[in-house]
């Protein structure tokens, strides 16, 4: 639950920045990668296990299920309870939890490191013997729905997520990571301990941690995992399930969805299409663009005219999200019942404007230097260069990637960055979302987006 | 709307009824500018050097060499306590004033300042007894972000058209955190019920009224009773050193003259005798409980008891809440928060219930544990178990420099003295089991409790 003791200015997390990796890599006699950084500053140690596949290999009406798979693990060993593990996890002072991403699915674990040996010897038993037990399954189900249906209280996130899946019609991108409650309530223990034999093997396994903890120790556990999970034959059909998916692409016109619930006094509007990967030849420009258009400054295009300027909106951002293939990039604010007809217009002008005129000389020089000055604190410490790592390996992304961000934006001209933008925004092809009071908000909002009003859909946010 | 003709209209304002504030700075170059230096030692190889300047500034260094940064931060012992009723929100409505202008730069070029030389992470926060400005910065631009800091300090320009703007975003902030939140809806519930007489009444981010009826000359008068050297500490931790920092601040900030501490008297809470409730109906799917009850302030002798009694309710999955909630399939989460507030304050439990579970049965379960807690004294193995969560908190708590400095300067804003977080942290260990019992049967006495239920619409 989230409780709100202070408040900001701005509540935005800004992905940060410097320094020298010490990350070492070793190969052990599988296919594992292990990277470990030792930071001797706080007694703790941080591993992430990192499995190169996410909510994407998620099959067909079995949505939720790597998910679900995950949480499981966490829930039972052949030889220990979900209560003995939790015991023994809070006893050493521990934590353990699972991220899911489209394309990775990430253990991450900490632990004071005068606990590490039995610590690593527990995560090792997770990953490698567990046991799926009927109990916890129906409890996990209880658990998760329930989560689905709390998650309805939260206008934000439930407004991204409603995002997402209208951005991406129907392509794995666009596969909510819970999943839904009607693929949940029929997700059978085998088509769980089939995921995991698929997913939980040696060549799609990573070990990337850092901490106050010798890299020997960490290189020999992970021998020890590998031996354990080694390589498995697959069907044709499981196989398909782990290949990367196929880029997704934009609708062919504008289309505007409005999420109705009701007694709404704000609204949460995400505009957006799909995005390009990092890999791609224009991403620095655009990533240029992006932070002088709707990035996380105070001084961006949509933070001066949205919020600076008229007061519609607490944010006003926008950005790009990432995967193997193109995601998605859109822009997020979040006005008052009353404005946002007119905040939708105005942003629409905005990345109409940002097609055609693209930044100016002043945003240019001024993006760059901000970009070029702020980008050391990318990599300042250790555990923002494991997360790097993470990100690097599980995107295909080239070796120091995330550090090369400075001097790649140093050398961009601002004709490079307009050519992008032109080439890149596609005004006519946007999706777009509102969640809100529908009644109140149906006409308007279609004329704004410049849509006829019949085309307008609207959905109940109950709706999944 | 017209929006050539605001813009227009906006800038003419900014011209025309620009108020400036009347501090100045001492220009006698002869004060002396430090009072008072202290070596506190921190945590592992760390240790802080606490500095007061004559005109009563706090400045407390940590030099972490581990990279080429540092964290820049500046707390006012101000907060929404410092408030009246029907002027709530101001401390935080004032905390966004203060990114515009000032006499010697315009709206806007402070931001623009700071990002350009590679600022991260630049915000502020507002809380019930302090106020902070933070930003993280290259740490060649030491000199820029005092240079800035200690300008805003004393030079702010209020004007009223860029006041009414601001004020809305606040109120579309106010929207956001609690309006359309169920969450917030029922914390603002739990305090404005829990306490009828001290200021933490009422919500930090203020009324919408409030709000609507403030205006740019409260923000002023709350900027000259409020903003002075003397009622700020400036935290630096990262890859500097330390005489060195004292010397630019001093450079900047030594010769603003310090205020008079505006007289404000704070009510005591009268002691609640029985239970308080209140039932909101908000568009939910599952039900939500928060219960507060009352606790200590911050420097109290019972806090690091207390922080040992939350972990043993809700630290990890093998807590006594999470086993009486979460796996008997009441709830999906249950947490309890530890109190950081000056004054008297509330220790919250709060349960997100299952699907077609009803909140007497979180209630029921979460009295039934309190209970117990009266009735037996907790083993030794679980309140090692609680004990080494708080540990790796405060180690994992600690690992930034945003993160040490954040800590010094709660502690210093709000105790009055950075040591003091260090000394209950030690405190912590000496923590028995006989502690555990002792503060189940002093402050959770369920006739003392508030409670706030949401249920669906």
């Amino acid at each position: 639950m989230r409780i709100q003791g202070k408040t900001s200015r701005l509540s935005s997390f800004y992905p940060a920045l410097f320094l020298i990796s010490g990350l070492l890599s070793s190969a052990t006699s599988h296919a594992y990668e292990v990277e470990f950084e030792k930071d001797k500053s706080v007694p703790i140690v941080y591993i992430n296990v990192a499995i190169k596949g996410g909510s994407v290999t998620d099959p067909r009406g079995q949505g939720g299920l790597t998910n679900f798979m995950g949480e499981m693990l966490l829930r039972g060993t052949q030889s220990k309870t979900k209560e003995q593990i939790d015991l023994a996890l809070d006893q050493m002072g521990a934590r353990l939890d699972v991220e899911i991403r489209a394309e990775a699915m990430i253990f991450r674990g900490a632990v004071l490191s005068s606990q590490l040996d039995p610590y690593l010897k527990l995560l090792n038993e997770i990953l490698t013997q567990p046991s799926f037990t009927d109990v916890e399954i129906k409890k996990l189900k209880s658990e998760m729905i329930s989560t689905l249906q709390e998650e309805l209280g939260h206008d934000s996130s439930l407004a991204s997520r409603r995002f997402s899946q209208f951005l991406f019609r129907g392509h794995p991108y666009g596969n909510p990571v819970l999943g839904n409650t009607q693929d949940i309530e029929q997700l059978s223990k085998d088509q769980i301990i089939a995921h995991y034999r698929r997913l939980v093997q040696d060549k799609l396994i990573l070990v990337i941690g850092t901490g106050d903890a010798s890299e020997g120790k960490i290189s020999s556990w992970s021998k020890e995992l590998a031996a354990m999970r080694p390589n498995v034959e697959l069907s044709a059909e499981e196989s398909k399930l782990l290949e990367k998916v196929s880029a997704p692409k934009n609708a062919k016109s504008k289309r505007l969805l409005i999420i109705d619930k009701p007694d709404r006094t704000q609204t949460q509007i995400n505009v957006g299409q799909i995005g390009i990967r990092m890999t791609d030849s224009d991403y620095f420009p655009l990533y240029l663009g992006n932070y002088a258009f709707g990035g996380p400054s105070f001084s961006s295009t949509l933070m001066v005219e949205i919020r600076v300027k008229r007061g519609w909106s607490y944010g006003a951002n926008s950005s790009f999200r990432f995967g193997l293939q193109p995601r998605s990039w859109h822009l997020h604010l979040f006005p008052s019942a009353k404005d946002t007809a007119s905040a939708l217009g105005e942003s629409l002008k905005l990345v109409r404007e940002l097609k055609e005129k693209g930044i100016s000389q002043e945003q240019f020089e001024f993006a760059q230097r901000s970009l070029a000055n702020s980008s050391g604190f990318m990599y300042n410490t250790p555990r923002k260069r494991v997360e790097n790592k993470l990100l690097e390996r599980t995107l295909d992304l080239p070796d120091g990637f995330m550090k090369s961000y400075g001097p790649k934006v140093s050398k961009l001209q601002r004709d490079q960055v307009n050519n992008a933008l032109k080439e890149f925004l596609k005004p006519d092809e946007l999706s777009m979302t509102v969640l809100g009071t529908a009644k109140n908000l149906q006409t308007a909002l279609a004329k704004a987006a410049g849509i006829p009003v019949e085309e307008v859909e609207v959905r109940p946010y109950t709706q999944q | 709307m017209n929006f050539k003709m605001l813009t227009l209209s906006s800038m003419f304002l900014l011209v025309s009824c620009t108020t400036i504030t009347q501090k100045e700075a001492n220009t006698n170059p002869s004060i002396d500018h430090l009072k008072q230096k202290e070596v506190i030692p921190f945590i592992g190889n760390f240790s802080v050097n606490r500095f007061t300047l004559a005109n009563g500034l706090r400045l407390l260094v940590v030099e972490d060499h581990s990279s080429p940064t540092l964290a820049y931060q500046t707390w006012f012992k101000v907060g929404s306590r410092d408030e009246v009723p029907g002027r709530t929100g101001l401390a935080h409505l004032f905390e966004h004033m203060m990114f515009k202008g000032t006499k010697n730069m315009k709206d806007g070029e402070f931001d623009r300042a700071l990002e350009g030389a590679g600022a991260q992470g630049e915000n502020a926060f507002t809380s019930r007894d302090y106020t902070a400005y933070i930003q993280e910065m290259p740490k060649d631009k030491l000199e820029l972000i005092a240079k800035l800091e200690a300008d805003r300090m004393v030079n702010l320009v209020i004007n009223p058209a860029s006041f009414k703007t601001e004020r809305e975003v606040v109120q579309n902030e106010r929207r956001f955190r609690t309006e359309n939140s169920p969450d917030g809806l029922i914390y603002q519930e739990l305090f404005g019920l829990a306490f009828q007489k001290h200021p933490y009444h009422w919500p930090v981010i203020g009324y919408q009224k409030d709000l609507e009826n403030m205006s740019h000359k409260n923000a002023l008068d709350f900027y000259q009773a409020y903003y002075s050297p003397n009622h700020a500490t400036v935290v630096v931790v990262g890859d500097v050193k330390a005489d060195e920092v004292l010397k630019t601040i001093q450079s900047h900030y030594g010769k603003l003259e310090p205020q008079e501490t505006p007289e404000h008297s704070i009510s005591s809470e009268t002691a609640q005798k029985s239970p308080r409730k209140k039932e909101l109906k908000l568009n939910i799917q599952v039900d939500k409980l928060m219960i507060g009850y009352h606790v200590p302030g911050l420097t109290h002798q019972d806090i690091p008891k207390l922080a040992v009694f939350q972990s043993i309710l809700t630290g990890g999955k093998s807590s006594r809440l999470n086993q009486a909630l979460v796996e008997t399939g009441i709830a999906t989460s249950v947490d309890a928060y530890d109190p950081d507030d000056k004054d008297p304050t509330l220790m919250i439990i709060a349960a997100n219930l299952q699907k077609g579970k009803k909140v007497y049965e979180a209630e029921s379960a979460i009295l039934r544990e309190l209970s117990k807690l009266t009735q037996e004294t907790v083993s030794q193995a679980e309140l090692d178990r609680a004990k080494n969560k708080i540990n790796f908190g405060f180690y994992e708590g600690l690992e930034s420099n945003y993160q040490k400095a954040h800590f010094l300067g709660h502690y210093e804003a709000t105790a009055g003295d950075l040591a003091e977080g260090i000394r209950q942290q030690k405190k912590i260990l000496d923590v028995s089991a006989a502690n555990i019992q002792d503060i189940a049967k002093r402050y959770f006495n369920p006739n003392h409790r508030t409670v706030i239920t949401g249920v669906k619409k």
